[in-house]
C-alpha cells in the first residue's frame, strides 16, 4: 500500500474513531458528582476487613483474582523475554570491558543505592496502610540495584545479581500468591478468600488479614521480574555479540 | 463444586511457576512430562466441572457473595459454553505439549522448562477468559493469553520473519486490547459495575442506548474481533501463523481465535442484549456483514496460497467468518450450531497443522510447489491430511458437518450458500495441497511470482531434519481427527451441547433439538463434492484456477507493514460503529 493510501485510511478510520469517542465522552457522568456506586461499596468492604488503604483492599482482597492475572502477565512477559532474548546459535558472549565512571556519579549512586532499596522495601511493607504496595515498591527496589551499573560497572552489578536466583524468586513469588489462594480454598472458603489470618487492628502493620502476604508476594515477584528483565536486555546490549562474518 | 472453578486457572499457573523456578535444575524430559501432567489434570478438572454444569454455576472469588444484589468481587461463570471452551483449550494444550514432546527445537540453555511453562500460562489465560463473568477480569486473562501468544509466536528468534510476525501480532492485538479497555472504562463510568450481568442490568435501568453505549459496544467488540481475526482486523493472523512453531499454531487456530467469537457471544448476550443495549437488528447487521466479508476474503485468500501454514491460517479466517455470521443472526439454533462447529473445526484444524509440522520437520519446507511429490512415502500422514481436508469441507459424520448443518438451517436463505462455498473452497485448497504433496498428482507446478511467500527453505523445528516421523507426532493428529469425528458421531453429544448453550444463553427457555437432518447431510456432501472437484481441477488444469490479476490487489493488502494493519484496524472500528449506528439514532 502506498503511504498516501495508508494516510487516507488512517484519516478516515481515525476520524470515525475520534467522532465515536467524542460522542461517547459527552455521555459520561459530569465531573465531581457524588454517585460512586463501586467506590462506596469498596470503602465499606475495605473497612470491614480493617484494611486502611482501600486501594490495597481492592487489589489484594476484593479483586485479588484480577491481581493474580496482572501478576502472571508480568511473569509471562519475563518468561517470554528470557526465551526470546536467549543467546542464539549464531551469537557468542564477550566479556565487557570495565568502564571509567566519573567520581561524583559513583559517590551519588553508592549513596542513593541503600536509600532507594530501603524505600522500595518500605513501600512494599506498608502497602496495606498507605499509598504504594507490591507493584510500586518492587520496581523501586529492583531499580535501586541497578544504580550499581551506573555507579560502578557491569561486573559489580553481576556480582550482586545472580540472575538465576532472581528467576527462581520470580517463580516462587507467583507460587506463594497461588498457594495463599489455594490455602483459603482448602480451609473451606472460596479461592483467595481473606480468611486465613485474623484481620488485626485497623491501621497497624499486621492488619488486613492476607493483604500484606499477597502484597509481599507481588513485591517479590515484581522486584525479581524487573531485575531479570533488565538483565536480559543488558545482556543483549553489553555481552552478547553476533558472530563476525554472519 | 463451584468453589473449584478458579482452579482451572490456578493449577496451570502453579505448574508454570514451578516449571519456571525449577527449570534450571530438572532435565528436559522431566519438565515436559510435568507440563503434560499439569495440563492433563486441568483438562480433567474442566471436564468434571462441565459434567456438573447443569444448572450453570457461579463462583464469587474471595467469597465476596453479593449482598442485596451488589458485590465488590469477581464472579466466575461455570456454564456449558464457558467450561466447554476451557475444556477444549486444555485438551488442545495437552495435544500441543505431547506433539512437541522431546522433538521440538532445543530450549534455551538452562531453561528446559520455559516452553512448557509458556504453554501452561497460555492454557491458564484461555481458561480464565472462558469462565470470566466479569468484564475487567475477562480483559486481564485476555491480555495474559495475548502476551504469551506473542512470545510463543516469536519463539524461533533466529529467523527475522518470526520476529516480524510476532511484532505485528503484538502491535495489532495490543491496540485491540487498548480499545477494549477503553470500552470497559466507558461502560464502568456509566454503570459503576464490572460484572457483565450487572452492567447489562444497569444499562437497561438507564434507558435506551446512546452514543456512550454504542462506543462501549464498538470498542469492546474491536478487541474481541481483533483476536477473532474478523476482516479487516485479521491481517496479523496469517503473518503470525506462518512463523509460529507448529504446536503454537494448533492452539492459535484451534481455540484462541475462536475464543474471540465466544467473547462476542458472551458479551453481547450478557451486556448488550437488553433494552438498554443495542437493538438486535443493528447488532445482527454489524456482525453478519463483518462475518460474510471475513468468510469471503478468507476463502479467496486461502485458495491463492502456496505456503501451507498461511493457507491453513486463511482457512481459519474463513471459518471465523462463518462462526461470526452464525453468532450474528442471534438465534438460539445458530448458537448451538456454531458451538458444535467450533468443536469440530478445532480438531480438524489442529490436526492439519500437526501434519504440516511433520512435513516441515521432515523436508524443511512448507511450500506446496517445492514439496510436489516429495512426501510419497508418508502414507499415514497423507491419509490424516486428506481426512482433515474432508473434515474441513464438512463431510458427514465429522463434527464440522453437524455444526455446519445446524447453523445453515438456522441462518437459512442465501447465507447457506456462503457456508457451502466457504467451506468447499478452503477444503478444496487443502485437498489440492494433499494431491500435489503426497502422491504428486498433476503436472509439476510452475514457479510463480518471485515476491510470493513460498514457505520453502524453512528451518525445521526439530534439532535436525527428521529421518523418521516419531509416533507422538502422528498419533496427535489422528486423535484430534477422531475427536472431531466423535463430535458428530457420539449419540446425544450434539443434543447435550445444544442444551448447555441454551441453558447459558436463554436460561433454558428455548429448547432446540440438535440432530442430523437430511438437507444438512446433503449440503455437507455437496460442499465435500465441490471441494474435491475444485482440487481436481486445480491439480489437473493449474492454469484454469490460478490467481487472476484481479486478485492481486486483495493479495497485496497483506503487505506485512504494521502501519497498514493499524490503519485497517481504525477503519474496521469505524465500520463497526457505522454499521451499528442506526440503533441509537432511531431511539
Amino acid at each position: 500500500m502506498s503511504p498516501r493510501t495508508r494516510l487516507w485510511l488512517v484519516a478516515v478510520g481515525g476520524a470515525g474513531v475520534a467522532a465515536l469517542l467524542v460522542a461517547a465522552c459527552l455521555g459520561l457522568p459530569a465531573f465531581g458528582g457524588d454517585h460512586h456506586p463501586y467506590g462506596d461499596r469498596a470503602v465499606e468492604a475495605s473497612l470491614a476487613h480493617r484494611t486502611a488503604n482501600t486501594i490495597a483492599s481492592v487489589n489484594f482482597d476484593q479483586r485479588a483474582f484480577d491481581t493474580l492475572g496482572e501478576l502472571t502477565i508480568l511473569f509471562a512477559a519475563v518468561l517470554g523475554c528470557v526465551a526470546l532474548l536467549r543467546q542464539t546459535r549464531d551469537e557468542h558472549r564477550a566479556r565487557p570491558e570495565p568502564a571509567e565512571v566519573a567520581p561524583p556519579v559513583r559517590r551519588y549512586a553508592l549513596l542513593v543505592l541503600p536509600v532507594a532499596l530501603l524505600t522500595g522495601l518500605y513501600v512494599i511493607a506498608h502497602g496495606q496502610l498507605s499509598p504504594g504496595g507490591g507493584f510500586q515498591g518492587g520496581v523501586a527496589a529492583a531499580t535501586a540495584l541497578h544504580l550499581l551499573y551506573l555507579g560502578a560497572d557491569y561486573r559489580a552489578l553481576e556480582r550482586v545479581r545472580p540472575v538465576g536466583l532472581y528467576e527462581v524468586g520470580d517463580g516462587v513469588a507467583v507460587c506463594a500468591y497461588l498457594v495463599t489462594g489455594i490455602a483459603a480454598l482448602l480451609g473451606g472458603a472460596a479461592f483467595l478468600a481473606n480468611t486465613l489470618l485474623p484481620h488485626g487492628t485497623f491501621n497497624t502493620l499486621s492488619s488486613g488479614g492476607t493483604v500484606p502476604l499477597l502484597n509481599a508476594a507481588v513485591g517479590m515477584e515484581v522486584a525479581c521480574a524487573v531485575v531479570v528483565l533488565l538483565a536480559r536486555f543488558l545482556d543483549q546490549a553489553v555481552e552478547i555479540e553476533e558472530e563476525s562474518g554472519t | 463444586m463451584h468453589h473449584l472453578l478458579p482452579l482451572l486457572v490456578a493449577v496451570p499457573l502453579l505448574g508454570a511457576a514451578l516449571l519456571a523456578a525449577a527449570g534450571r535444575r530438572v532435565p528436559r524430559a522431566a519438565a515436559e512430562s510435568a507440563g503434560c501432567a499439569v495440563s492433563a489434570a486441568t483438562a480433567a478438572l474442566a471436564v468434571v466441572l462441565l459434567l456438573g454444569s447443569s444448572p450453570p454455576q457461579a463462583e464469587w472469588v474471595g467469597g465476596w457473595v453479593p449482598v442485596g444484589g451488589e458485590s465488590v468481587g469477581i464472579v466466575l461463570v461455570g456454564d456449558g459454553p464457558g467450561l466447554g471452551m476451557a475444556a477444549l483449550a486444555s485438551a488442545l494444550t495437552l495435544a500441543a505439549l505431547v506433539y512437541s514432546w522431546h522433538y521440538f527445537d532445543e530450549p534455551p540453555r538452562g531453561h528446559s522448562g520455559s516452553f512448557p511453562a509458556l504453554l501452561l500460562l497460555f492454557q491458564a489465560g484461555m481458561c480464565g477468559f472462558a469462565i470470566a463473568g466479569d468484564l475487567f477480569n475477562a480483559f486481564v486473562w485476555f491480555e495474559l493469553m495475548s502476551v504469551v501468544a506473542y512470545a510463543l509466536t516469536g519463539h524461533r528468534v533466529e529467523e527475522a520473519r518470526a520476529v516480524q510476525g510476532a511484532l505485528t501480532f503484538g502491535v495489532v492485538n495490543s491496540l485491540g486490547a487498548y480499545a477494549m479497555l477503553m470500552g470497559i472504562g466507558l461502560l464502568y463510568a456509566r454503570t459503576g459495575e464490572l460484572g457483565m450481568t450487572r452492567i447489562g442490568q444497569e444499562l437497561d435501568a438507564h434507558g435506551p442506548p446512546d452514543a456512550l453505549v454504542l462506543a462501549g459496544f464498538v470498542l469492546v467488540l474491536t478487541g474481541l474481533l481483533v483476536k477473532g481475526a474478523a476482516v479487516p482486523f485479521h491481517f496479523w493472523l496469517p503473518d503470525a501463523h506462518a512463523v509460529a512453531p507448529t504446536p503454537v499454531c494448533m492452539l492459535l487456530s484451534g481455540v484462541m481465535v475462536e475464543l474471540g467469537a465466544f467473547g462476542v457471544w458472551r458479551v453481547h448476550d450478557t451486556v448488550f442484549s437488553g433494552p438498554g443495549g443495542l437493538p438486535a437488528a443493528d447488532v445482527e447487521r454489524a456482525l453478519v456483514a463483518l462475518g460474510v466479508l471475513t468468510a469471503v476474503v478468507g476463502a479467496v485468500m486461502c485458495w491463492y496460497q502456496r505456503h501451507i501454514k498461511r493457507l491453513l491460517a486463511y482457512s481459519t479466517v474463513a471459518h471465523m467468518g462463518l462462526f461470526l455470521t452464525g453468532i450474528g443472526t442471534l438465534t438460539p439454533e445458530a448458537d448451538d450450531g456454531v458451538a458444535l462447529y467450533i468443536l469440530g473445526h478445532a480438531g480438524v484444524k489442529a490436526a492439519l497443522f500437526a501434519c504440516t509440522g511433520i512435513l516441515l520437520d521432515r523436508y524443511g519446507s512448507v511450500d506446496e510447489h517445492a514439496l510436489y511429490g516429495r512426501a510419497r512415502r508418508l502414507r499415514g500422514v497423507a491419509v490424516l491430511f486428506v481426512a482433515g481436508g474432508l473434515g474441513l469441507a464438512g463431510l458427514p459424520p465429522f463434527g464440522t458437518a453437524l455444526g455446519k448443518s445446524v447453523t445453515e438451517e438456522a441462518v437459512g436463505g442465501p447465507l447457506t450458500v456462503l457456508y457451502v462455498l466457504a467451506s468447499a473452497v478452503t477444503a478444496g485448497a487443502v485437498l489440492r495441497v494433499a494431491a500435489r504433496v503426497f502422491p504428486g498428482l498433476g503436472p509439476r507446478p510452475e514457479e510463480g511470482d518471485v515476491y510470493e511467500t513460498t514457505g520453502s527453505g524453512e528451518e525445521p523445528e526439530t534439532r535436525q531434519r527428521l529421518s523418521r516421523v516419531p509416533d507422538t507426532m502422528t498419533a496427535i493428529p489422528a486423535v484430534l481427527l477422531a475427536g472431531s469425528l466423535a463430535v458428530g458421531v457420539v449419540p446425544g453429544f450434539g443434543g447435550a451441547v445444544g442444551h448447555a448453550v441454551q441453558e447459558a444463553g436463554t436460561g433454558g427457555l428455548v429448547h432446540v433439538s440438535v440432530h442430523w437432518t437430511a438437507p444438512g447431510v446433503l449440503l455437507g456432501l455437496a460442499s465435500t463434492a465441490l471441494a474435491l472437484a475444485l482440487a481436481a481441477v486445480a491439480v489437473s488444469r493449474p492454469r484454469l484456477l490460478a490467481a487472476p490479476d484481479r486478485a492481486l490487489p486483495l493479495r497485496r493488502l497483506q503487505s506485512g507493514h504494521v502501519g497498514d494493519y493499524v490503519a485497517w484496524l481504525l477503519v474496521g472500528t469505524t465500520l463497526l460503529g457505522a454499521l451499528a449506528l442506526p440503533g441509537i439514532l432511531g431511539s
